[in-house]
């Protein structure tokens, strides 16, 4: 059972220095326990319970609508389009080329001309029809909209990276917890076979004791988005510049910025990084090391790595190099009596292949469509999804910390209680970047 | 380097690389830094950062130095930056730093704000104050919520839930009421933060205030329902009838806020009281609350979800099952292997499965007793679930499983075995083939067989290698399989000595496993010659054939081959195939191989009437590729050619997109 734990929402943590209150202890650790309790043993409902089976009553299907929506969207919106109790009714993006796009899609599927077109996010919220939204803008706005989206009472399944900062992921996990709403981040690896294996070996001690992850970032090197020279403005119905910027700090139009999955990626100076692969990597290092409340203590640069370590004395290293070649987004765990190795490519290494025995198929790429599933029957069910928004939060702050690290090119030691840097003036008004008026999260 | 996204890896790079931004993005660059090494110390940094901002330096400059302002700027740089609140431009980076430093001088000019800015600006330095939660600002902050700008008001709002306190929760709780209905969510939702901010303080009276001041107001229902949640977990088991009361409502929203608190609220006569409410709330909802109560992890709700697992409609029992793949322990395991020997085929699956997740070694040995005297379906279940969570000891019983009288229990065993057996069990498994005729049993034994071998590899081969001389072809043809399985060295060399039998079926098949030879290339490439010494005088076409493709199998697949080496042995292997189909497959091959001889083998078959259209289709297809050692200016010219003469469609219109591609 999770703990009611409002006390963990108290927004002093990321207040400047000197004005933070702490949390008991105990109180935050059981909680912590608790909340990875859910997802230690993610329930399989059969299908016909949770009223899948036959055909759904319209009364009974979940409204979706959509916000952002480009490549990795339409894919996304491609799986909840095929779940059968669902219906899509609104698109809502600030390029109309995209809003077209999508409309097409939806009425081709569903053979009318019903799909809503919006520019602006806040009136598609505003629909009281409208029961979830698939969040896919690129992630300067993915915190934001997410925030937004619940406290319109919409629950959210929004593509990864999730937030922008440390400030950022616990706003997102303290609203939903707050509104009570269903957040599901897109990362869903936690539900292919290959690494839900081997994230259980790593959980049951099937390697014995852990000491050490691996995750493989894609790249350990920060990034910010810059000020690029002013051309000419479209007009707004063709794109929405302001709505573009959005929370991002104002700067004049230049189509080179309209990138929406690299643009702001991480905001400050110290973004994107280990972002854009570590919410998925470092996300699933957490799970195996059962930290899906929790994030490493200590983040240092060592050579072309970054190591980590967790208060529970696990190493976790971030590194591009010395992989077994299973693809991308790769993971390693280390137990004092084995190790295994996996990655999109759906196969294994392992110290002994006594690891792998009756291991059935592996699914190579990263199919979303678990994922969705897993969201729509939680928005059913009420129940968290795997990648809820508290294991998103600290999945989040491990790469944000890590980031923060490497940007000062020394080590930091973070504090996942009261969520701050341990007498870190530097990395800790880092943690945090305001936004542009009037959004606020 | 890209404009927009700067990569910033090591210090120094850093350093020349946030010069380049400035030259880049104003032409106009300061030297903030240090050239090489630690940044300059900071009070250094800031005051020329500050420099930057009381310049005529472009806006885009300024705005770089506030980033930078907001980890290293201090008291110092507070006025300059207040200065650029009013600018539309600016303004949101200039909070960027005021927000971030942690002087109270940046809480005072945010104050000052108030009084002086209009709209969206006063906005964000409201949202700033929040950010900040400067309880200075209170009075002010209170004054904004009369103001007639409903997103000012908002702001405000939210900025007192962020600060919280006596004076905030007083005025939130009035504004509920009393500002315009477009503001009054914003409100809320600070209302509901001030009562988080009062229970933190131990402020719990306080706190079940205000969320019941959101609760009854004019809100949308969404918004409501948020106070409701917070009414009934502030006041910890007293909340426990609010609860209640939202799980019985015919409203589905206050209904599934019910089901969320349901999971929250702590304390054993919560779920007493829960488990109580199964049997009261209608049956289309008791399933949800069956998995709320399953979600809260207590041990309390058990009795209520056995008996619901025990009997009543299946979609409850598979509900309760599945709850006990939570929840469950030994106690659990009677009742799911009734559930798991059902008839009803989902309940047995959840069952099974929640059998396999149950945690402890004391589940695993209750198992092992029950499976030795069991019978029947149940037996059958306990099988397969000793598979599932490989029971230590388990498998000498289902080897004695293997020969139960009942099929399923045999079916079960099989299959068992071939996921927990090592070379041990081959011997048992052939033993098993031989026995019995039926060909379900027969296909069943191949496969486990097929599975122990493909994990033992070569340490299966001695057990595999006498059933060759079996006078059985079943039993030879199966261990052909099962070397297929093991793949390597002996196990070819095996395989080669069935091509001469007395069986034209064996020979047959020897054949074909050879032309499907696991392709763990380079281990395996040994299977090249005897391919080719078929290709070239196997004992019927349909031999030579197999032959050809398996060994065009191998070219493409061996990793220690160059490319330059694969396009030579099929160029000395082209006048052995015979058939056109064949033909074609290597012509395929070749557009896969990017090398520049490819491309020239290719154009010798784009004149061979029979096999010219499948010529130029590979030949698009290579070019389509990066291939060394081939010009741009040859591929034109080729993709060129492929567009005249080529008669399918489809070609004509790849060779178009690769010269598109090319230009």
């Amino acid at each position: 059972m999770k703990k009611f734990n409002l006390a963990k929402t108290e927004p002093a943590r990321l207040a400047p220095q000197g004005k933070s209150n702490a949390i008991d202890r105990r109180q935050f650790l059981k909680a912590a326990a608790q909340a990875t309790a859910l997802i230690m043993a993610p329930q399989i409902v059969p299908s016909s319970v949770l009223g899948r089976e036959g055909a759904t009553p319209p009364s009974e299907k979940i409204i979706l609508g959509a916000i952002g929506i480009g490549n990795r969207g339409t894919y996304d919106l491609t799986c909840f389009l095929h779940e059968p109790d669902l219906k899509f009714v609104a698109i809502c993006d600030v390029k109309e080329g995209r809003r077209q796009a999508v409309k097409k899609m939806a009425d081709n599927r569903y053979g009318n001309t019903d799909c809503a077109m919006y520019r602006d996010m806040r009136e598609l919220l505003s629909r009281e029809d409208i029961d979830a939204v698939l969040i896919a803008t690129g992630p300067n706005w993915h915190a934001t909209a997410s925030i937004l989206a619940a406290n319109a009472g919409k629950d959210v399944y929004c593509e990864k990276p999730c937030t922008k900062n440390i400030a950022q992921s616990l706003a997102l996990a303290e609203t939903f917890r707050r509104t009570g709403r269903v957040f599901q981040a897109g990362t869903q690896r936690r539900s292919l076979p290959n690494f839900a294996f081997a994230i259980d070996l790593a959980r049951r001690g099937k390697l014995g004791k852990l000491h050490t992850l691996h995750a493989h970032p894609g790249g350990l090197d920060t990034h910010m988005s810059g000020w690029l020279p002013a051309e000419t403005e479209p007009p707004k119905e063709q794109v929405d510049w302001d709505l573009y910027l959005g929370p991002a700090a104002w700067r004049p139009f230049n189509a080179k910025l309209l990138d929406g999955f690299n643009f702001e990626k991480g905001g400050g100076l110290a973004g994107g990084g280990c972002l854009e692969w570590g919410s998925h990597c470092v996300d699933l290092c957490q799970l195996a090391n059962d930290a899906d409340g929790t994030a490493p203590i200590e983040y240092e640069p060592v050579g072309e790595e970054l190591r980590a370590r967790y208060a529970n004395g696990v190493n976790l290293v971030m590194r591009n190099n010395g992989w077994a070649g299973l693809g991308s987004c790769p993971v390693k765990f280390e137990g004092e009596t084995g190790w295994i190795e996996t990655g999109d490519d759906g196969t294994f290494k392992v110290s002994s292949e006594d690891l792998l025995t009756g291991r059935k198929a592996s699914i190579a790429g990263y199919p979303a469509d678990f994922y969705v599933r897993d969201f729509l029957d939680c928005v059913k069910s009420r129940s968290q999804p795997r990648a809820n928004a508290e294991a998103a939060c600290y999945s989040h702050i491990a790469c944000h910390a890590a980031n923060i690290a490497l940007y000062l090119g020394r080590k930091v030691k973070y504090d996942p209680i009261k969520n701050e840097f341990i007498g870190d003036e530097q990395a800790n008004r880092m943690r945090s970047e305001a936004l542009r008026e009037p959004w606020r999260v | 380097m890209s404009i927009m996204t700067l990569t910033l890896r090591t210090l120094s790079q850093r350093i020349v690389l946030l010069s380049l931004l400035t030259v880049t993005l104003a032409a106009a660059p300061v030297a903030v830094y240090a050239a090489e090494g630690e940044p300059v110390p900071a009070a250094e940094s800031a005051q020329k950062l500050v420099e930057v901002l009381q310049s005529n330096a472009p806006a885009a400059e300024k705005a770089i130095v506030c980033k930078k302002l907001a980890i290293y700027g201090g008291k110092d740089a507070v006025g300059s930056l207040a200065a650029l609140l009013s600018n539309a431009e600016l303004a949101s980076w200039a909070r960027i730093a005021l927000e971030a430093i942690p002087d109270p001088d940046a809480d005072a000019v945010l104050r000052q704000a108030l009084g002086k800015l209009q709209g969206r600006l006063l906005v964000g330095a409201i949202n700033s104050i929040g950010v900040r939660r400067d309880p200075k600002a209170v009075d002010g902050l209170v004054a904004k919520l009369n103001d007639a700008d409903t997103d000012v008001v908002s702001a405000a709002a939210a900025a007192l839930g962020r600060i919280g306190g006596d004076a905030s929760a007083k005025a939130l709780t009035q504004a509920l009421t009393k500002v315009p209905a477009g503001a009054r969510s914003a409100v809320a939702e600070g209302a509901l933060r001030c009562a988080e901010l009062a229970l933190a303080g131990g402020q719990s009276k306080e706190a079940i205030a205000l969320y019941d001041a959101v609760r009854q107001a004019e809100l949308p229902k969404h918004k409501v329902l948020e106070g409701v949640r917070g009414a009934i977990l502030a006041r910890q088991s007293a909340g426990l009838p609010l609860l209640l009361e939202q799980l019985k409502s015919a409203d589905k929203a206050q209904f599934n806020m019910g089901l969320r608190v349901a999971r929250e609220l702590p304390g054993r006569e919560v779920t007493e009281a829960l488990s109580a409410e199964i049997k009261q709330v209608a049956a289309d909802k008791q399933v949800w609350l069956f998995l709320a109560l399953a979600d809260r992890a207590d041990a309390a709700v058990m009795p209520a979800i056995l008996q619901a697992a025990k009997s009543g409609p299946v979609k409850l029992r598979v509900a309760a099952v599945t709850a006990l793949d939570r929840l469950g322990s030994t106690p659990a395991i009677p009742v799911l292997l009734e559930a798991a020997a059902d008839n009803d085929l989902e309940l047995a699956r959840a069952a099974k499965n929640a059998l396999g997740r149950l945690p402890g070694k004391e589940v695993d040995a209750d198992l092992l007793g029950r499976l030795v005297s069991s019978s029947g379906k149940m037996r059958q279940a306990l099988v397969e679930v000793a598979g599932q969570r490989r029971i230590p000891g388990s498998l000498p019983v289902i080897v004695k499983c293997s020969e139960d009288a009942d099929a399923g229990v045999r079916l079960a065993a099989y299959a068992t075995m071939g996921g927990m057996g090592g070379e041990s069990e081959i011997d048992s498994l052939v033993k098993l083939f031989v026995k019995n005729d039926a060909r379900k049993e027969r296909a069943a034994i191949e496969k486990s067989l097929l599975a122990i071998c493909g994990r033992c590899g070569a340490a299966a081969t001695p057990g595999l290698a006498p059933m060759l001389k079996s006078e059985d072809s079943a039993l030879r043809i199966l261990a052909l399989h099962a070397l297929s399985s093991v793949g390597g060295h002996p196990a070819l060399e095996a395989v080669k000595s069935a091509l001469v039998d007395k069986d034209s079926a064996v020979e047959d098949e020897a054949v074909r496993t050879l032309s499907t030879w696991p392709n763990n290339w380079p281990e395996d490439n040994a299977v090249a010659e005897p391919l080719l010494a078929l290709a070239k005088d196997g004992k019927s076409t349909a031999h030579q054939v197999l032959a050809v493709r398996g060994y065009l199998e191998y070219v493409a697949g061996d990793k220690n081959l160059k490319n330059d080496d694969k396009v030579t042995k099929i160029k000395e292997f082209m006048p052995l195939i015979q058939r056109a189909e064949e033909k074609k497959l290597a012509l395929v091959t070749l557009g896969n191989i990017p090398a520049a001889a490819s491309l020239e083998l290719l154009g010798s078959f784009t004149t061979e009437t029979a096999l010219s259209e499948d010529a130029w289709a590979a030949t698009v297809n290579l070019l389509r590729k990066e291939v060394p050692g081939v010009s741009a200016d040859l591929k034109v010219k080729t993709l060129q050619s492929a567009v005249a003469s080529a008669k399918e469609e489809t070609t004509r219109k790849n060779a178009e997109k690769a010269l598109k591609a090319i230009k």
